[in-house]
């Protein structure tokens, strides 16, 4: 699992200067899952691998709504997300933001098994998976680490505190369309501040009880781990005593290793000669990437009737990556882009 | 006015310009004969092997890449080095998808147009110190600009103007702090750009260009897309080594000085490479006999990125009276000494000065939908009131072959787009050309509406026969949409499928992100679908790229997509009937007639070498 760094947990100090700090945290930290599960996600061929595509595709789609809705928390509480800079952006690899350092070092890396097990399990591991541990961490620290999920309760336990006057009336300042629950979780008060929170951290851990999330999918780590493991997670229809209540033991996901672009790994601009097609590809995918985070700040920041236009930069970003993953740049190898800001294509 | 203006900036870089090339054949819109080497990259110049053409899985997207600002002027001279507009850049947006290149339609590909561009200028590290948007239009003066075959021979200018003007921080730029003052009463500037050296080659370079442009002022009422000043007109078999194409000019009286734009005028060595060098160039009246009022410096290294190739001249002095008298009443020239050094006319004005010209000259029309062009007029640059202007029926710049069977006739029938023959222009030179387009019947089959060409024409410029010199692109290309009904609330089935199959098949990129031929596949993707059918022509994630779908059509779409059925997907209706007849044979190439069409070397080649223009239609006078 990935843990927390104390600082994070100091800023929560009870003021809503520190919630708004530790909530700027936590949208850097959901963003930050978003480029290496997509690169691996767009390093997959068309036409294979499809239901491992699916798998990781929903759930990026839901880094981005627990993204979204940090946001929405966060302006919620007269905040403002910051999401045009370039500190926004964490650097591949190394560890995600707000993360112990001397952790997992999170890598720009093609699909592959042992990535999944190696660092997307880890990323999304709850603090307790429910027996179905497929790996233990060895723990750097001796004392018991500090986890998201701990984050994200000490945020709920700070929401608690806070009074009506400290939440925002402004509705352009919340977004309301573009996944189902940003529809129904309109934040307000408390009680939707709440609820938008303990969705982000039920559908990336499941709950205590239950692998699966409020919508009955299994939470991220346990995807993951059906993609690892190639079987489908399912309820046991008939635990005998001992027994756990769900298993790997659905339908088969069958993994063809030859359905992967040879992609780079850990791409920077630098590792593309200027004057190539490949750096002029990566150049322009970084200023569209970068045109992207400057619409999403808008989007965030009361104008959110730009998604349209943030959904068409996303789809842009998914177009130029397929084609740099099947360009090849030296014999055995792929392009890849290095998520990088680029305000300016030159 | 304009750009051709003493306040204006220069800027060069790259463009690049990725259209997909499976609709470059009319005959690939046919549903019926469409075979999926169609979508393949073409393997050579033979009609059995162009498949796809040279960039089948093009995107259509238009960029800007490394547009630096070369040079800002005030009043006569250079911005002050101090002035921080020296080091920053023209670039596209940095909040929406890129800009989109669309040919009006596969019979008329002379017209592309650039859609959903916002310009900026920004500093180098993305600081936007203005945010506008382009007006979309067309490229126009196409000609063979480097000695190669092919399109990258070409150059081409586009003209537009700049709206909805946000300024950011510009308390430290005088030069940007004049350039926003000069927009506050018409709420635009003016952009030129002017493109060439466009590589086709697989390659680092593959599908960029050589760009260079200027931005100035823009008064009200002037024109978007034409210099309202002097035209000089190529003749029509241009001579070497002194081929000079057309270009336009102001003559500021004020000022007493000319600006002419020769960005778009002078051929070079290569590609996207250095200026021919043609001797001494020199910038003349001609009236008993040629007198050169100042000559250019174009040889000198980097002339063309700093100048976009706008001279002002006469340069380091002004234009006397007597000169400034003679300008104002006498056709300009461009000589260029011979290798005996004995001065050629490179290219003039016509005799007399006459020159009219619509301003938006690409129009998409929806049965009995009424168009207003504005013709402008002007005689040695001044507006002409008064003048009488001609309209005719001209399809001979349309484009109405196929590399691999036989294309649609274009411009028929002529009753389905009505305008009335002559026009009159008022005190300030401008008639008004008002098309009215009713439902042309489906001429075309499997591709939608029909494609026509208008010319107006000074009828004071008549009585010369076809010796007037004119421009032969400078016509008004009209696509007239068909007439659309659905079956009822349209089904997949019973309307939308061969919408959709047109598609897939003409614009292969899609395949990335789904199988447009595909119900369940569309289905699955309806919501994104959605969203892109519903926006604006204008809006660069517009659906289809390609912006040939009708108002019908798209109505019918978003009607099918907002309508589901009981099982919540968009209605699929009833299969036909399996008919193995229905399936007919994709044509067989036969050796091409007429001129080669080489579609290998480019689209534009292709195109060129399939006009006539021959003036023809109806009756004159």
């Amino acid at each position: 699992m990935i843990q927390v760094k104390a600082e994070l947990f100091a800023d929560l100090d009870g003021t809503v200067a520190g919630l708004h700090k530790a909530l700027q945290n936590a949208i850097e930290l959901e963003h930050s899952t978003i480029p290496p599960y997509l690169y691996a996600l767009y390093s997959l061929k068309p036409g294979v691998n499809l239901e491992i595509a699916a798998l990781i595709k929903s759930i990026v789609l839901e880094e981005m709504l627990h993204m979204a809705l940090d946001c929405n928390v966060l302006n919620a509480i007269k905040g403002s997300p910051r999401i045009d800079d370039p500190c926004f952006l964490p650097k591949y690899p190394g560890h995600l933001p707000g993360a112990v350092e001397g952790q997992l070092i999170v890598p720009l890396a093609p699909f592959s098994k042992q990535l999944v097990y190696d660092v997307f399990m880890v990323i999304e591991e709850p603090e307790d998976p429910l027996h179905f541990p497929v790996k233990a961490l060895a723990l750097a620290e001796a004392e018991k680490p500090l986890t998201i999920g701990q984050f994200y309760e000490k945020i709920i336990e700070q929401i608690k505190q806070l009074k009506p006057g400290d939440f925002s009336k402004d509705a352009s300042r919340q977004l309301t369309t573009g996944f189902g629950p940003l529809r129904t979780i309109h934040v307000h008060d408390v009680d939707s501040a709440v609820e938008a929170i303990r969705l982000i951290v039920e559908q990336g851990e499941g709950t205590k009880k239950s692998p699966l999330d409020p919508e009955d999918q299994p939470a991220h780590y346990y995807r993951y781990a059906e993609i690892y493991y190639g079987k489908k997670l399912i309820a046991n229809p008939d635990p005998k005593p001992g027994e756990l209540p769900y298993a790997y033991a659905g339908h088969s996901i069958a993994f063809d290793p030859g359905g992967v672009w040879p992609v780079i790994s850990n791409p920077h601009s630098d590792s593309y000669a200027p004057g190539t097609k490949a750096r002029l590809m990566n150049d322009t995918f970084n200023y569209t990437y970068t045109s992207l985070l400057k619409c999403l700040h808008l989007v965030f920041n009361g104008e959110p009737d730009r998604l349209g236009p943030a959904i068409g930069l996303m789809e842009s970003m998914k177009e130029q990556a397929l084609v740099m993953m099947s360009t090849v740049t030296v014999p055995g190898q792929t392009a890849g882009p290095s998520f990088q800001f680029n305000p300016v294509n030159a | 006015m304009s750009y051709l203006n003493s306040l204006r900036l220069h800027f060069a870089g790259k463009f690049q310009a990725a259209p997909s090339t499976v609709n470059n054949d009319p005959v690939h819109f046919d549903n019926r004969t469409f075979i999926p080497s169609y979508q393949k990259f073409g393997t050579g110049q033979s009609p059995r092997d162009v498949n796809g053409w040279w960039n089948p899985v093009g995107d259509a997207a238009w960029r800007l890449i490394g547009c630096r600002i070369s040079a800002a002027w005030m009043k006569q001279a250079p911005a002050p080095a101090s002035d921080p507009i020296h080091g920053c850049l023209i670039a596209d947006s940095d909040r929406s998808v890129s800009a989109k290149l669309v040919d009006l339609d596969p019979e008329q590909q002379m017209v592309s147009e650039v859609w959903g561009m916002e310009i900026r200028i920004c500093t180098e590290n993305g600081t936007t110190l203005l945010r506008s948007h382009y007006k979309t239009a067309a490229f126009i003066d196409i000609w063979s600009r480097a000695p190669v075959q092919g399109d990258s021979a070409f150059g081409a200018t586009y003209q537009s103007t700049l709206h909805d003007l946000e300024w950011g921080g510009i308390e430290s730029s005088p030069f940007l702090q004049a350039l926003r003052d000069s927009s506050v009463e018409s709420g635009k500037l003016s952009i030129k750009f002017n493109v060439d050296g466009y590589n086709m080659n697989p390659g680092p370079d593959f599908t960029l260009g050589r760009i260079v442009g200027t931005i100035g002022p823009c008064a009200a009422g002037e024109p978007d897309h034409l210099v309202l000043g002097r035209h000089f007109m190529a003749p029509p078999q241009n001579p070497t080594p002194y081929q000079l194409n057309y270009c336009p000019a102001v003559v500021d009286a004020q000022a007493r000085k000319i600006y002419v734009d020769l960005g778009n005028a002078l051929p070079t060595t290569t590609p996207g490479g250095d200026i021919q060098p043609m001797g001494t160039l020199s910038l003349a009246y001609v009236d008993t006999k040629p007198e050169s009022i100042g000559t250019i410096d174009y040889q000198l290294p980097r002339w063309y990125e700093s100048t976009a190739g706008v001279v002002e001249l006469p340069s380091r002095r002004a234009l006397t009276s007597d000169e400034l008298n003679a300008v104002q009443t006498n056709p300009l020239a461009w000589l260029a000494a011979d290798t005996t050094g004995t001065l050629q006319a490179g290219i003039q004005e016509p005799p007399g000065g006459l020159y009219a010209r619509a301003d938006q000259f690409v129009f998409r029309m929806e049965p009995e939908q009424k168009s207003e062009v504005r013709v402008f007029a002007t005689r040695f640059g001044a507006p002409l009131p008064g003048a009488r202007i001609v309209n005719v029926f001209d399809p001979s710049g349309l484009q109405p072959s196929s590399i691999i069977g036989t294309a649609p006739a274009v411009a028929v029938p002529e009753d389905a787009l009505n305008f009335p023959c002559r026009i009159v222009t008022g005190p300030d030179g401008i008639a008004t050309l008002t098309l009215h387009a009713v439902d042309p019947g489906n001429p075309r089959s499997y591709i939608d509406g029909q494609v026509y060409g208008v010319r107006p024409m000074l009828e004071a410029t008549l009585a010369y026969g076809t010796n007037y010199p004119f421009n032969p692109v400078e016509f008004i290309s009209v696509l007239v949409f068909n007439r659309f009904k659905t079956d009822g609330p349209p089904t997949w089935y019973g309307s939308l499928q061969p919408i959709f199959v047109q598609y897939a098949n003409l614009y292969p990129i899609m395949n990335r992100f789904l199988d447009l031929k595909d119900y369940e596949s569309v289905c699955n993707n309806a919501k994104l679908l959605l969203l892109a059918f519903s926006l604006r022509r204008e809006d660069p994630n517009s659906m289809p790229v390609t912006r040939d779908l009708s108002d019908a059509k798209r109505a019918a779409i978003l009607e099918w997509f907002r309508n589901p059925g009981p099982d919540g997907k968009p209605l699929m209706g009833s299969p036909p009937p399996a008919v193995e007849s229905r399936k007919v044979a994709a044509p067989s190439p036969a050796p091409a007639a007429g001129p080669p069409a080489e579609p290998m070397r480019g689209g534009k080649t292709a195109a060129l070498a399939r006009r006539l223009f021959l003036l023809r239609g109806k009756s004159l006078i």
